[in-house]
């Protein structure tokens, strides 16, 4: 077999073939009418340059989590699942993961549940060949076909792949598959993108950002539905639920999302974001400023998603484009 | 006639309205700020506002639960829109002579990809039952109504729920959950257990079902809204059929009516909890 750089579609299914021996894989799916993250044999993934509806963070962050079991005077952490192989991550997904990663890992607290899924996942990223409606990676200095946040990317190039490696792990995996094992890559390709085009100052005053634009108006459309923080890569708050059964309680860490009213609702009653206007610009200057300020990430990739399925048709980059300007 | 002569009465029916100060604000939908999006509700309270309001095969939402607003308020109504309207109206959620009703004559609404939405493909409405003004489309190519519904299962539901991930985005979407707390949200008592699992989501899809019964427009907010993909308007069907069927009753058509599940005549029959007539 002649060196090269790419591997073809049957190359890349016989590589997950035995990457599967070992761990559950999880890659785009057509599921009725929608893409979605499924568990799938190599078969059944779409390898083109359709887009998931959801973003991949479940494997690292599920929707709900039990973390622990406690009853009759013990408690047990939950053991750590099967690990997945995420096939087909987009850039802008994987670049979310990253400033997951910071969110969960860094700072004074380090999540050890994200943790482990971190270290015991594995991911093939996927670049993407066509911006599609509603994405502006480009806005936030993301490359659209290649991002280094993950174990081999993959680079469509007509029918086959240009492949690159990016871990120990998955250089190993390359290696250990007689169709992939002549591939020679890690030559150090880089994302190129240029710089953000989109972001806020990490210094701007909150209380002035609350003014510069009426965000009663902006917000008018939201119907507070939430689904923009449940597909996007980089949302990240939770709440706890215990729920019994038997005598034992189970701890949930379970999605929240600050477009809820109850989000903030104190015990008290009181509710300090009352209003839906004030939780949408909670959603826009968490992402913009707040998590900028926390850990120099703007926290949001671009990646159209809560564009393309906003019920009432709002596109968050035209209202942070909006602050940006204003705020100047 | 096209969406864009209609656009055109639109804006100066709204700009006159806007203007005389019949209303204070308009709701209807702005230009949609990218291919893939549906048009956003705007409220236009300005008359030079009037010449923002769009109408194309793109304006999805509706938008009904945008009501009330300060002052008489107009709103552009496609005819599942007014039914909605039609339908607060008569469950005492907004007084009448609050809200001017633009019928907004209506061949159907398309998707991100140029096709027919579900609700739409299958919806025989072309004019607002009730309204105070009509902005006219001769509809003459006259689609032959698709039927979507295939088969009810217990199979079929499961399958759907499996889609489900419980954001809840149907509901917020629909005009008829106006609850102050949905049962889903309560924590006493706890209708939800953590996991989002299949009784989890039967328990909110079948509640919010029931509490829809004789309510519901058609109008496909909860499908069109909904990111995974699930047929939530089919679940509600059922329950809407059952209600045209038994009681005769549609949601929205008449302003005059009593919310059907909220009263009681003579002449219902007794299709209660004993299985009606075959108790006989």
């Amino acid at each position: 077999m002649s060196r090269s750089d790419s591997i073809s579609r049957d190359d890349l299914t016989r590589l997950l073939d035995v990457l599967g021996r070992d761990m559950r894989i999880a890659g785009p799916v057509k599921e009725g009418r929608t893409v979605d993250y499924g568990i799938s044999s190599p078969d059944g993934l779409l390898m083109d340059d359709s887009v998931s509806y959801k973003s991949p963070k479940e494997f690292y962050f599920p929707q709900a989590e039990r973390l622990m079991a406690f009853g009759g005077g013990t408690a047990e952490e939950e053991p750590a699942s099967e690990p997945f192989l995420i096939f087909g991550v987009r850039p802008c997904d994987l670049e979310g993961l990253r400033i997951l990663r910071e969110i969960f890992l860094s700072g004074g607290y380090s999540d050890p549940f994200f943790r482990r899924r971190m270290e015991n996942n594995f991911i093939i990223g996927l670049g993407c060949v066509e911006r599609k409606e509603g994405c502006f990676c480009d806005k936030l200095g993301i490359d659209m076909r290649f991002s280094d946040f993950c174990d081999i990317m993959l680079e469509p190039d007509g029918e086959s792949y240009h492949v690159e490696h990016l871990s120990g792990r998955g250089r190993a995996a390359l290696a250990a598959v007689p169709q992939t094992a002549g591939v020679s890559c890690g030559v150090g390709r880089a994302a190129t993108a240029p710089p953000p085009a989109l972001y806020l100052d990490e210094n701007a005053d909150e209380q002035r950002l609350f003014g510069v634009i009426d965000w009663e108006e902006a917000a008018f459309p939201c119907r507070g539905c939430g689904i923009c923080t449940f597909i996007c890569p980089t949302c990240h708050c939770f709440e706890f639920k215990d729920s019994g059964r038997d005598g034992v309680i189970s701890r949930y860490r379970c999605w929240d999302s600050c477009m809820y009213p109850r989000f903030t609702l104190h015990a008290s009653g009181h509710n300090p974001r009352s209003a839906r206007h004030e939780r949408y610009r909670q959603r826009v200057l968490h992402k913009y400023l707040y998590v900028r300020k926390n850990t120099g990430y703007t926290a949001c990739v671009g990646c159209g998603r809560c564009v393309r399925h906003c019920p009432a048709g709002m596109n968050i980059k035209d209202v942070a484009e909006s602050v940006m300007e204003a705020s100047r | 006639m096209s969406f864009e002569t209609q656009q055109k009465e639109l804006r100066d029916l709204c700009a006159a309205l806007l203007r005389d100060g019949a209303v204070e604000s308009v709701i209807g939908f702005g230009e949609r700020s990218d291919s893939c999006c549906v048009c956003p509700p705007i409220a236009a309270k300005r008359e030079k506002d009037a010449g923002k309001l769009a109408w194309n095969s793109r304006c999805v939402p509706n938008l009904a639960p945008y009501l009330p607003l300060r002052g008489k308020t107009a709103i552009v109504a496609k005819p599942c829109d007014a039914r909605a309207v039609v339908n607060l109206i008569v469950e005492r959620q907004i007084p009448r002579e609050s809200v001017r009703i633009i019928g907004m004559d209506c061949a159907g609404m398309t998707g991100a990809d140029g096709n027919p939405l579900r609700a739409c493909a299958e919806c025989g409405e072309r004019r607002a039952p009730v309204a105070d003004d009509i902005i006219a489309n001769e509809i003459s190519s006259r689609r032959e109504l698709e039927d979507t519904r295939g088969e009810y299962s217990a199979k079929r539901f499961k399958d759907e729920m499996k889609k489900c991930i419980l954001c809840f985005s149907c509901r917020q979407a629909c005009y008829g959950c106006y609850c102050q707390t949905c049962f889903a949200d309560r924590v006493l008592p706890n209708w939800q257990p953590a996991e989002p699992g299949f009784g989890a989501k039967m328990t909110y899809h079948l509640g919010r079902a029931m509490h829809l019964a004789g309510r519901c427009v058609e109008c496909g907010a909860c499908e069109n809204a909904c990111a995974s993909g699930v047929d939530v308007r089919y679940i509600i069907r059922g329950v809407t059929e059952f209600i045209e069927k038994e009681y005769g009753f549609r949601a929205g058509i008449d302003i005059e009516a009593s919310p059907v599940m909220q009263s009681c005549s003579m002449d219902d029959r007794n299709v209660g909890f004993w299985g009606g007539d075959e108790r006989e």
